[in-house]
């Protein structure tokens, strides 16, 4: 166990230092810079601007240095969006995105493993088409299409919920909703799969023959088994769901992260491009590794290796 | 069973609180709420451009002038009045006793000379710094190192340890300019001048100093024998047209003389800061909430990064008793169907732009709507033609690509905002200045002049390509120009859409045959449009180039009488629109939509509305937003 965690560490660093030299190469390749604007700058002032980034020295330079102040814990200061350091952005972005994200999360297993059970466990009956086309429905259905829709009847039709913003509970609803449908759809789907794996063997068969009651059988032994397929799922889903969506935090206006993921790059803001896909390679590689030991508890045949 | 439970209900009750504590506990609701676009880069007025940066500088400083919310001639700021030499290039201004800072002090000359100061400083890296170059030695001092001249006064800065506050400035020695060399004492090549490693040989108190520019960071380090570091060499400030009399009085020498220099003044990039704070809390942390102190209408209660501005009524403003708004939030929101959205639902009371496809629904709306009034501004929509290549540096084939193109149908299928079709590239509404229009639509004469270029029925004519940056909005009107010119004129074109920094690089290294481009004017003069256009100019990337029009714009700066300055701006465009190295297509207008209660809110030709001036009425009197509406 200990071996297997310091062993996963170690290739972490390798995994971070990857991506961070992939990145800033890709970004630098790309045409144009940071301090691209309609109004081209005079050749002096953006010389001095790029003094004070650093971007003047070789590009081998810029590297050592960047990588220097990244392995201090520095990510430099944004250079296009706010003029705040990138620890600050990701300080007051991250938290946001994590609250809407956990709130769809939860609603999205929730929803998704008692949707996928009771399809698994009423297999073939009206319920289990119901379920299956809702689930269906909820993955092909792009986000901004649920949103659109769910703001048309519950803003425009019921005015139950605020179209948009953050900083009450009510405004956190519909977005959570709208993140969280298709992984919903998700767990379910592979819920049910699994659940049926589950229910056909040997073990099942057993527990049902000492006599455990229905209900003890779906859901302590056969669901515990059938959650393996969910929570390799749920690891990169979990990654991805935390450090927001670029769809759903514009339509809702919610101040997360998600925008960023997308505007550093097409903004060539560097210094924040990197600091966010740095964040997203943790917080990936931790996820995944919480999966991997969690199939141990899950499933007493797993040996962490 | 409640064994098994309690997990949960941990769990739960931990994502709960951490939910709950990043809202943030609800904040009272605000007199005036808005959509401010997206997040603003800073709030220095000194290194921003855009407009939602606009919007929250001019609410929380305040300038010389400031621009009247409807006329927009400049009228008294922090100067309660001014004076103009004879000669038309030196403003004295007088500052208001009860101008003062939201620290209680008051905003002095001094103030000014030193924003101006900062403003024009190399270090300072400025976008707008050309903003200031019509003050005298303005240019020269913003040029830093490379602007001084043998023989010049300079100033020579000196390192400040590294860990000293970032906006403070080293030491000053003054002393005259002698030469520049390298290192072992040689005079140094051309192609070097612009090498970090030159040395600046500047002669102070009589003695020859040898200066090297060098970061604070590795100034430690000893230099050779006879050589000194600084930070760096400039002309030296004292000699630049910026002068603070006494406390009260400030002289800004120009260039020459500058008719719109009054309502530079009211523009925010030349606004006063506040030294202590900037100095105290170094840049850009004397901009957060907590630090930064303005001399504007509002003060900034807090700011939530791409959430909202709060902004409060400023109890030290001289003005105070006319700003009638207490508590206003400026909401971030990038998406313009969410702006929509909060407006329509009443949460706001005024959004910058209704997005193209709810807009032809509201404008046409029966019975007219009472919130919306699109009207024209200084900005143009046009395409640049890229002079350098064949065929396009045949004049009969500008002229023909020209005349195919049918500005009406543009307007009509694409525009919904009632867009004039434009012949000029200065778009109306500037005083006493008649948009000088290119000749109109017609594709006989243009089936005419290709041929005589040597392409009858576009025969032989090389495909070319219309760049655009990625919008929907630009696409459509590409797509029917392309369809128009293939239709008329028989050539073959294709669109091309690059993400904009991508299309950015294009148009500056003149990798395009055809290219589409916006202009928003930054002041009510012709100049802000035709300087563009000079042989060089950094906006005018179509590689044309003419030298009587370079000396009309020249002499248009030299210039104080009115009439004639317009003569010669109406003299410039008329070759512009001969040569044809752009192609006009329409004039912008505005698309605010604005709720019928907000009173003081304008409509003008720079789309700027100072918050000071709005104010709230629920009387239902009729709005200024609406005269002259469409049904009133």
């Amino acid at each position: 166990m200990i071996a297997f965690c310091i062993r996963r560490a170690l290739w972490m660093v390798l995994t971070v230092w990857a991506v961070f030299t992939v990145s800033f190469f890709l970004m630098r390749a790309v045409p144009g810079g940071p301090f691209d604007s309609e109004r081209a700058l005079e050749p002096e002032i953006e010389r001095n601007l790029k003094r004070k980034y650093n971007l003047d020295a070789p590009l081998y330079q810029q590297y050592f240095q960047t990588l220097g102040q990244v392995v201090r814990g520095d990510l430099g200061h944004c250079m296009r969006i706010g003029d705040y350091p990138v620890a600050t952005v990701i300080r007051e972005g991250l938290p946001i995105s994590a609250a809407l994200g956990s709130v769809a999360l939860s609603f999205a297993l929730v929803l998704g493993l008692l949707a996928g059970v009771t399809s698994a466990v009423s297999r073939g009956s009206a319920a289990d088409v119901g379920l299956r086309l809702v689930a269906t429905v909820g993955i092909a259905l792009p986000n901004f299409v649920i949103a659109g829709l769910c703001i048309l009847v519950f803003v425009f039709q019921f005015g139950w919920f605020p179209a948009a913003g953050w900083g009450s509970p009510i405004q956190v609803v519909l977005p959570a909703f709208c993140l969280g449908a298709p992984y919903a759809a998700y767990v379910a789907r592979i819920t049910r799969t699994s659940m049926l794996d589950v229910l056909s063997q040997d073990f099942i068969r057993t527990a049902k023959a000492k006599g455990a009651s229905p209900g003890r059988v779906t859901f302590i032994h056969a669901l515990r088994g059938a959650l393996l397929p969910v929570a390799s799922f749920l690891g990169p889903a979990v990654a991805g769901i935390l450090t927001g969506s670029l769809v759903v935090e514009q339509i809702f206006a919610v101040p997360g992260l998600g925008s960023y993921f997308v505007q550093a790059a097409i903004l060539r803001d560097y210094t924040l491009a990197m600091g966010v896909v740095m964040l997203y390679t943790v917080l990936l590689y931790t996820m995944n590794w919480l999966v991997d030991m969690s199939y141990a508890a899950l499933d007493p045949r797993v040996e962490l290796n | 069973m409640a064994r098994a439970l309690f997990p949960w209900v941990v769990l739960a009750a931990l994502l709960f609180s951490a939910v709950f504590s990043t809202l943030g506990g609800g904040l009272p609701p605000a007199d005036f709420t808005f959509c401010n676009e997206s997040e603003v880069k800073s709030l220095d007025p000194a290194i921003v451009t855009g407009s939602p940066e606009n919007r929250m500088i001019n609410a929380l400083f305040e300038g010389l002038t400031r621009l009247h919310p409807q006329t927009l001639e400049p009228i008294p700021g922090v100067a309660e009045r001014w004076d103009l030499s004879d000669d038309g290039v030196v403003y004295t201004f007088y500052l208001r006793d009860t101008a003062r800072w939201s620290d209680g002090t008051l905003v002095t000359a001094d103030d000014f000379r030193y924003s101006l100061r900062r403003f024009l400083g190399p270090r300072t890296a400025a976008e707008y710094a050309y903003q200031a170059w019509y003050i005298k030695n303005g240019r020269k001092y913003n040029r830093g190192g490379s602007g001084v001249e043998p023989g010049d006064p300079v100033e020579v800065e000196l390192n400040l340890p590294p860990d000293a506050v970032n906006s403070l400035r080293g030491e000053l020695l003054h002393g005259t300019f002698v030469r520049l060399e390298n290192q072992t004492g040689e005079p140094l090549p051309d192609d070097e001048r612009d090498s970090t490693d030159r040395v600046f040989v500047v002669e102070i108190d009589g003695q020859e100093n040898r200066f090297v520019s060098k970061d604070d960071a590795d100034a430690g380090a000893t230099p050779h024998d006879g050589l000194r570091w600084c930070r760096q060499v400039l002309f030296d400030f004292r000699d630049v047209g910026v002068e603070a009399v006494d406390d009260r009085t400030l002289r800004i020498t120009l260039e020459s003389p500058t008719p719109f220099f009054l309502s530079l003044m009211g523009f925010y990039p030349l606004y006063p800061v506040n030294q202590t704070c900037v100095e105290t809390h170094g840049s850009p942390a004397w901009t957060y909430p907590e630090n930064l102190v303005g001399n504007g209408p509002f003060t900034m209660q807090l700011r939530r990064i791409r959430d909202r501005i709060r902004l409060a009524k400023s109890e030290t403003y001289w003005n105070r008793d006319e700003v009638k708004l207490n508590v206003i939030d400026a909401l971030a929101v990038d998406s313009i169907t969410t702006a929509m959205n909060l407006y329509m639902t009443g949460n706001v009371d005024w959004i910058t732009e209704a997005p193209p496809t709810a807009l032809r629904e509201l404008i046409h709306a029966e019975p007219p709507r009472d919130d919306i009034n699109p009207s024209t501004w200084l900005s143009s929509y046009y395409y640049l033609l890229n002079t350098t290549k064949a065929p396009l540096d045949d004049l009969r084939v500008r002229q023909a690509l020209h005349m195919a193109v049918n500005r009406e149908e543009i307007a009509t299928k694409i525009l919904a905002a009632g867009e004039q079709p434009a012949l000029s590239l200065v778009p109306p509404g500037i005083e006493g200045y008649v948009p000088q229009l290119a000749l109109p639509q017609d594709p006989d004469e243009a089936r005419r002049l290709l041929a005589e270029a040597g392409f009858p029925e576009g025969k032989g004519f090389p495909r070319i390509d219309i760049l655009y940056n990625t919008h929907e909005a630009h696409q459509s009107i590409a797509e029917l120009i392309r369809k128009q010119w293939q239709r008329e004129l028989g050539i073959s074109v294709r669109t091309r859409n690059e993400e904009w920094g991508t299309y950015l690089s294009s148009q500056r290294q003149a990798r395009y045959d055809v290219c589409r481009k916006g202009w928003v004017g930054d002041y009510a003069d012709p100049n802000t449009f035709l300087d563009m256009f000079v042989t060089g100019g950094e906006q005018n990337n179509t590689g044309w180039g003419d030298p009587r029009y370079d000396e009309l714009i020249a002499a248009a700066a030299r210039e104080s009488d009115p009439d004639k300055r317009m003569a010669i701006f109406r003299e410039a465009e008329q070759i512009l629109m001969r040569d044809l190295p752009i192609l006009p297509l329409y004039y912008y207008v505005s698309k605010n939509l604005v709720k019928p209660h907000v009173r003081g809110f304008y409509n003008n030709v720079q789309d700027f509305h100072p918050l000071w001036s709005i104010w709230v009425d629920d009387s239902g009197a009729p709005n200024e937003f609406m005269q002259g509406a469409r049904g009133r």
